[in-house]
């Protein structure tokens, strides 16, 4: 196994993991906006599978507005699953707050160990250079 | 390009805003809540409302938030007998604003909510960014 891949691995899902951090906030922040529909993004696995392709719509020209500026690395930002319990509130907003802040704490939890594991690769290899 | 973290901040940053925004509406229908005309048969303080909106940042492509609309409360004045009151008008009756201090409060705990809400979101914002700055710390 080349170390190198993982260092691109680890990368990858610390990208991810902040696009998402972005969806989550721009949830939270709108979780009392009238006909707001929550949103959040594909799964990671979707980004490791290169034959799939991002269900947004693609820049073609240079006008053109990005659905986000990691279209092209397969991150798509998709409506919510609707949360049974909560479901749709009287202004038309699907945001459930404890959703939100749940999903935040798995991006801390997730980012935290992405960095853990980077550092110490890196230990590794530097221990290997080192004599 | 611009990076998501900081974008994550600038979203949370504008939903304190807006929050706070509505939350000076809030104190403002409360310290009103029984504001009367000045003359007789006068119309009172008219409770205010607030809307909000997502709006598309186009320097960072996020959905912030902003208040959209302030607006007022069309509901019917409530009204008391009390001949005593300088704004009574001639049948004593005297026109109260259309405040409702209970739905004041419970406007006041989803305002609170959600600006909690967006307090947590920047300080784990906060904390991830200082963990990627942390892989640059010299490891021995």
């Amino acid at each position: 196994m080349n170390p190198i891949q993982l260092f691109e691995l680890a990368s990858r899902q610390a990208e991810w993991l902040s696009v998402r951090q972005q969806v989550v906030a721009t949830n939270i922040a709108n979780a009392n906006t009238p006909k707001f529909l929550a949103k959040d993004t594909t799964p990671f696995s979707a980004v490791l599978d290169r034959t799939s392709t991002v269900q947004g719509m693609a820049v073609t020209q240079p006008g053109h507005m990005a659905a986000n500026d990691f279209s092209d690395r397969n991150i798509a930002v998709v409506d919510e699953e609707l949360n049974n319990e909560i479901g749709i509130q009287e202004s038309g907003n699907t945001v459930a707050l404890s959703d939100e802040l749940r999903k935040t704490g798995e991006i801390k939890r997730n980012h935290e160990l992405n960095t853990s594991l980077m550092s110490s690769f890196h230990r590794m290899m530097l221990m290997t250079v080192k004599r | 390009m611009t990076d998501p973290l900081l974008a994550t901040l600038r979203v949370a940053g504008s939903g304190l805003e807006a929050q706070s925004t509505r939350l000076r509406i809030v104190s403002e229908n409360i310290a009103n809540a029984r504001t009367t005309g000045d003359t007789p048969g006068a119309d009172p303080y008219r409770r205010k409302t607030i809307t909000f909106g997502a709006e598309l940042d186009r320097a960072t492509g996020a959905n912030t938030v902003e208040v959209k609309k302030l607006g007022v409360d069309l509901a019917d004045f409530i009204e008391e007998f009390d001949p005593g009151n300088p704004a009574a008008d001639e049948r004593g009756i005297v026109k109260m604003p259309n405040v409702n201090i209970l739905i004041e409060m419970a406007d006041m705990r989803e305002s609170n909510r959600t600006y909690e809400a967006n307090l947590q979101t920047i300080k784990q914002t906060r904390d991830i960014i200082s963990q990627t700055i942390a892989l640059l710390k010299a490891s021995q």
